[in-house]
């Protein structure tokens, strides 16, 4: 077990910058998650882990040792691709046995790995066939097999998800948690997408632009996002942004529909000074329709658009000409049309402040 | 009481078309059996004019019927088939039945029919397996040679560096010259006393070298030509698979810690080896056919050592005049070029499938 320290990365193609001083650690045995919109780095940052991209700067160490300049071939290291990249013109077997082949791995050990890795990925029966034969699906287990049947350290996954149905993909998910808890090896995660992020990830690190906005856990970033991008990219349906301005001794809040006072960040925010730009954040789960006691403030709204997603409903409100999602149980969203004027309550303790012009949170 | 009813627009009278389909095929019909007729019953020099007339009478009774008729497209299509048909077809047709006679077009004598005897004569002439087999070293040494070379430079030009493009230009023009200008190029290159090669040879030994002074030497200096011209075109197509070969398969490759050799097994080699047996066959079909090079550089010699067939069926048609004899040659020949081709095709074809 070894763990994945990465410090300072950076990656320049021409005058576009991929990679801008990227840094994390990965623990040894760990299930890590980069996140982050295409062109984050995600894929650069895993090329470039695995050597197949050379840096301009930046120091890779995997295991205590440093892998910076080493070659492709002696980093220990498996990847799975966007793409799958099986060969086509073998078979599952040989696609499977080709990692082992020139590892000094004697035939009966290729055999009996490859064995073991197709019965518990259940490729069993694609074993003589061309991998072009195979469903997605299949395609996707494959793949999986080919990195794990050579017992790598480390294993990188770049957007493994992406080119499977919706269906496929949940099953996956559950695919590579099963796979993590059995074999309990480090495996860095590279998706767009934060559900995949959030149900996989022991830890996530939020990329934009070459560099690490955030890491830290589904929850932590969840209920602390460090930055309004990490707001944004963390949570479904998205945090409601909405900008304002500090006003007076910068402890109340102006905001389209009304000033706010006394949310968490009151106590941060009074050290700037009135007239700041903000950006004020809550999420859809935290407005709910205005019953009985007042417990925050509130405000009138009208229903815009009803989406029901089954067993709950996003509601489009607009409150005062600002957008705001509400998420609502299916049964409490029944009686609410769209035209519909609804009274509605911030959770204001559960609400999030950023700077308006750096995106830091105010805390 | 007033409709709204458009007056009649004034339509030019179209007179009904005054030639009929049946005329045009009864004028085909009637031409090709005046042709016929014609050529067998008549005197050669007479008939020869008939049959010509006939086949003009029937082609422009079918230009105005199609004119007649507005049908303009196959008016405008006719003159390239007339074309091809008296430049590639009718020759064809002519010569495989002059095959099948006894004829020298250096006489007078008409043609006599003598079946199959010339096709019998021509392949149990000794001379003519003796050129097969000059034909088939050349076909072997010249087509190993090109898809060595070719392979080689598909290898160098896949790579990306400074000047590539150039470079490229550079390799591409002998296989864009025409036939006589590389034959001319080598004439001078292999000449004695003031050519290239000579004159090279000249700094170690100090005497001329006439490399085409000897059999060996002489189909050296004619494969060393005719690889240089075409190594080029093994090179575009070998080069095509080698570009189509998914980036990705060798990045996968190298993280699954393969050699440089088993990359190329595995990944490459799957990739071109369609190509490499289309590019082998291809130029099999055109070296067979090799011509222009022998003839310009060796005109066959020293003595006969560089007489291929193609050259052999010219020197029977047009220097010892055995016309109909190099008819039945030059029909065996196209047999073998026609079995090579679909050959060709069959492979073209499954490529086709596989993508």
């Amino acid at each position: 077990m070894s763990d994945l320290r990465v410090s300072g990365l950076v990656k320049r193609y021409g005058k576009v910058t991929a990679l801008d001083g990227l840094s994390f650690e990965v623990a040894a045995g760990e299930f890590f998650c980069l996140l982050g919109p295409s062109a984050a780095g995600k894929t650069t940052a895993l090329r470039a882990i695995s050597g197949l991209e050379r840096l301009q700067a930046g120091a890779i160490r995997f295991g205590g040792r440093d892998i910076t300049e080493a070659p492709v071939q002696g980093r220990g290291i498996a990847m799975i691709f966007q793409t799958f990249a099986l060969y086509p013109h073998l078979t599952v077997r040989e696609n499977l046995a080709y990692p082992l082949r020139e590892a000094g791995v004697e035939a009966g050990e290729i055999a009996r790995r490859v064995g073991e890795v197709a019965e518990k990925l259940r490729i069993g029966h694609t074993l003589e066939r061309k991998p072009t034969t195979a469903s997605g699906g299949e395609q996707q287990r494959i793949a999986i097999g080919r990195a794990l049947v050579r017992r790598p350290q480390l294993l990188l996954l770049d957007e493994p998800l992406t080119n499977l149905d919706a269906k496929l993909r949940h099953d996956t998910r559950a695919e590579f948690k099963r796979l993590h808890r059995e074999l309990g090896m480090t495996m860095l995660y590279a998706t767009p997408d934060e559900l995949e992020a959030l149900s996989m990830g022991q830890r996530i690190g939020v990329l934009r632009a070459g560099r690490m906005v955030q890491v830290g856990t589904p929850d932590e970033l969840f209920e602390r996002p460090d930055d309004s991008f990490v707001a944004a990219q963390v949570g479904s349906p998205k945090m409601n942004l909405i900008e304002g301005r500090s006003v007076r001794d910068g402890r109340r809040i102006a905001l389209p529909f009304g000033e706010l006072e006394g949310g968490p960040w009151a106590a941060a925010l009074a050290a700037f000074p009135a007239g700041t730009g903000i950006l004020f954040g809550v999420r859809p789960s935290d407005i709910v329709p205005a019953e009985g006691e007042p417990r925050g403030p509130r405000l009138a709204s009208e229903v815009h658009l009803t989406e029901p997603l089954g067993d709950v409903t996003v509601l489009d409100l607009v409150a005062n000409g600002v957008p705001l999602r509400m998420v609502l149980p299916e049964e409490r969203a029944v009686r609410y049309r769209e035209g519909d004027h609804l009274q509605v309550e911030l959770r204001l303790e559960n609400s999030h402040l950023f700077a308006l012009d750096t995106g830091t949170a105010i805390r | 009481m007033s409709t709204l009813v458009s007056p009649a627009l004034p339509q030019a009278p179209r007179p009904a078309p005054r030639i009929a389909l049946w005329m045009v095929l009864g004028a085909i019909l009637g031409a090709l059996v005046v042709m016929v007729g014609a050529l067998f019953l008549l005197p050669p020099a007479v008939g020869w004019w008939v049959a010509l007339a006939g086949c003009a009478g029937a082609a422009i009774l079918a230009v105005a019927y199609a004119w007649e008729r507005h049908n303009y497209g196959p008016l405008l299509v006719a003159p390239a088939l007339a074309l091809l048909f008296l430049l590639n077809i009718f020759p064809l047709m002519w010569s495989f039945g002059l095959s099948f006679f006894a004829f020298r077009a250096n006489r007078l004598a008409p043609p006599r029919f003598v079946g199959l005897e010339n096709y019998v004569g021509v392949l149990s002439d000794p001379v003519v397996w003796e050129r097969l087999q000059t034909t088939a070293l050349a076909v072997v040494l010249t087509v190993s040679l090109q898809m060595v070379v070719g392979f080689l430079l598909a290898l160098l030009f896949e790579k990306q560096f400074p000047g590539r493009r150039y470079l490229l230009i550079l390799v591409l023009t002998p296989m864009m010259l025409s036939f006589v200008a590389v034959g001319a190029f080598f004439r001078y290159y292999y000449e004695p006393t003031f050519g290239l090669l000579s004159q090279f040879v000249r700094i170690f030994t100090g005497q001329p070298f006439i490399l085409l002074d000897t059999p060996a030497g002489a189909m050296a200096g004619i494969i060393f030509a005719d690889a240089w011209m075409w190594s080029p075109f093994v090179m575009l197509l070998v080069l095509a698979g080698l570009v189509s070969v998914p980036k990705y398969l060798y990045e996968a490759a190298e993280i699954d810690r393969a050699s440089w050799w088993r990359r190329f097994r595995t990944i490459t080699f799957p990739y071109i080896r369609g190509l490499l047996l289309l590019a082998l066959l291809f130029r099999t079909i055109e070296a067979f056919k090799l011509f222009d090079v022998v003839f310009l550089l060796t005109e066959g010699g020293p003595g006969t050592s560089t007489e291929t067939i193609a050259v052999y069926v010219y020197r029977l048609a047009f220097q010892y005049f055995r016309t109909s004899q190099s008819a039945a040659l030059a029909y065996i020949i196209l047999f073998i070029v026609i079995v090579l081709t679909n050959l060709y095709l069959y492979f073209v074809n499954r490529r086709a499938r596989e993508a």
